[in-house]
């Protein structure tokens, strides 16, 4: 009896210790995903007395609006050159620096840690010097090779590139960081061994690294991708406001713009919910093939 | 051997180019914070100042009021860290030693939320703000913001080390768990707990879009506000100005992190995903 009454009031203390963050989640993040989804019906300017219900016409509108497809392909090519940029070339330095490198490289993952302190309101200005064609040095380094730096801000493609590279500036040390605690848990005998079969090193990372630290990669390709979105929208603020002409807004500064710019709930509703079924799809993938080996080891 | 060597060299010289283009930026805005801006226009890749100036700091003091801004700023980090670490303790204290039914679930509901998008909450959260009256607060800042989850899941991962043998004594003492928190894991965890709290501190110090949406009048602004302030106008930036302000918004997370940099490194080495 005494014992019953006891588990009970373990199971009350339990849900107690939780209950000051699962109220913090519910009024802000589990209640406002509910009413965006509500939002998303209704034609509003988030300001009007009155809500028209529109039904599904927010998300056709959306769908059929070009201007969508092109936000989408602007957010295919962020997500394939942050890929590229704080993904796979850091985990691929993170094997050099653990299994070829010798002496003294321990410094680099700490250096390399630093950038990642640091404001992207900060990173986006400073970048924006830096790359400015008259009075920036990468323009004047270019010049001395004799090649133009075009103004970036203007020229399609590449106005994305230089905003990524400020996300890259942000994110590249603490994922290399995190790629190479994956890699610690490789055993060196293993690596070794290889070695001396004469395997050559892209064998070993491929055949060996990759199929052992797969869990960690999935992780960081996956945060690479949900928060490299995020991460972009701030430079894009700042410096581009999407343009030129729309050639630098992601799917994420769309809503915000369609939002805080057009007063337009209704749209701006529906197109971030399409963003988080995008999200999910990618968090169903991480619990498929990476949540087994992570969270729930024991 | 002599291969290997000259390779070793080689990936050596990478890492250290590799480095200095990311180091560069900083040292960039710190040596021309220092120049005059007819000198930052022309400098091009002349890094350090010929005749050093805090022309732009001062130009700063007299323009807007950085040292309320700095204390907003500070402020709303500060309670954004207390309380996230606070909310995330106590619930990854009952991910790790209770059991009950549902555990895994809510688990699992709660760490989701890292896959929200900012773009699904900005909306309710911003009228949810204004309704309270606390738009144009730094309050109103702070509120949205006290709990985590990647806190809990970084939290939840420190406390699963702690031996459970270690808590039977107490548990068989009938020690309240509240003092068996305090007195035993806390302790033991500390070291994660202060690196995990100067990330939220230095994650909300640097906080942006949010903060853009809530404050409106100057006085109320923090940092990243503030810097922005002086390059929105089309072509009129002042750099040295624009650059001593990103200054002053860099020097505390780096004195953080010179002092505690082991920690915070080896919180993020060891912890959270393990392959």
């Amino acid at each position: 009896m005494k014992k019953m009454k006891e588990t009970k009031r373990e199971k009350l203390l339990a849900w107690l210790f939780i209950a000051p963050a699962t109220a913090a989640f519910i009024a802000f993040m589990f209640w406002p995903l509910v009413y965006t989804v509500y939002l998303s019906f209704l034609k509003w300017n988030m300001v009007a007395p009155t809500k028209k219900v529109v039904g599904l016409k927010n998300y056709v509108d959306v769908l059929t609006d070009p201007l969508t497809a092109k936000l989408l392909g602007n957010t295919l090519i962020y997500i394939v050159f942050l890929v590229i940029m704080i993904f796979a070339l850091p985990y691929i330095l993170a094997f050099v620096n653990t299994f070829i490198m010798k002496k003294g490289k321990g410094i680099y993952k700490t250096l390399l840690f630093i950038p990642s302190l640091i404001s992207l309101v900060v990173g986006a200005i400073v970048l924006q010097f830096i790359f400015n064609p008259i009075s920036g040095p990468v323009g004047a380094v270019l010049g001395r090779f004799g090649i133009t730096m075009p103004s970036w801000s203007k020229t399609k493609g590449l106005v994305i590139i230089v905003i990524s590279l400020v996300a890259v500036f942000k994110t590249f040390g603490y994922n290399f960081l995190v790629l190479l605690s994956g890699m610690s848990g490789v055993s060196t005998e293993l690596i070794e061994a290889a070695r001396l079969e004469k395997t050559p090193n892209r064998k070993i990372f491929r055949k060996i690294v990759m199929p052992l630290t797969s869990s960690t990669a999935i992780y960081v390709l996956i945060m690479s991708i949900v928060q490299g979105m995020q991460y972009v929208f701030t430079p894009i603020k700042v410096l581009t406001q999407g343009g030129p002409n729309d050639a630098s807004s992601n799917i994420i500064y769309g809503v915000y713009q369609e939002a805080f710019g057009f007063y337009n709930s209704g749209k701006a509703s529906a197109l971030s919910i399409i963003t988080m079924v995008v999200f999910l799809i990618l968090l169903f993938l991480e619990f498929r093939y990476v949540e087994k080996g992570v969270y729930y080891e024991n | 051997m002599k291969i290997r060597d000259r390779q070793n060299i080689l990936w050596h010289i990478t890492f250290i180019v590799l480095v200095l283009l990311f180091l560069y930026p900083i040292i960039y805005a710190f040596f021309t914070s220092f120049k005059t801006l007819p000198e930052a226009l022309n400098s091009t890749t002349k890094l350090l100042p010929k005749e050093p100036t805090t022309e732009a700091y001062s130009n700063i003091l007299s323009k807007i009021p950085i040292v309320r801004i700095t204390i907003n700023t500070f402020v709303i980090a500060t309670i954004v860290t207390v309380f996230k670490v606070i909310t995330g303790v106590l619930a990854s204290y009952s991910f790790v030693f209770f059991e009950f039914k549902g555990k895994k679930a809510m688990y699992f509901v709660l760490i989701s939320t890292i896959f929200i998008p900012f773009t699904v909450t900005m909306i309710p959260n911003f009228i949810t703000i204004s309704n309270i009256g606390l738009r144009d607060q730094i309050l109103g800042v702070a509120l949205p913001q006290l709990a985590d989850a990647t806190g809990i899941f970084l939290l939840r991962q420190h406390m699963r080390g702690i031996p459970k043998s270690l808590l039977e004594v107490a548990k068989l003492e009938k020690t309240p768990h509240l003092k068996i928190l305090r007195t035993i894991v806390v302790p033991i965890i500390k070291p994660a707990i202060l690196s995990i709290g100067i990330i939220f501190f230095i994650n909300s110090w640097n906080e942006f879009v949010w903060p853009s949406l809530i404050l409106k009048s100057q006085e109320n602004y923090t940092l990243s506000l503030a810097l922005q302030m002086f390059v929105s106008s089309e072509g009129g930036t002042d750099i040295p100005v624009a650059m001593a302000i990103s200054v002053l918004t860099m020097a505390l997370p780096l004195a953080i992190f010179a002092f505690c940099q082991k920690h915070i490194i080896n919180t993020f080495a060891q912890s959270g995903i393990k392959g």
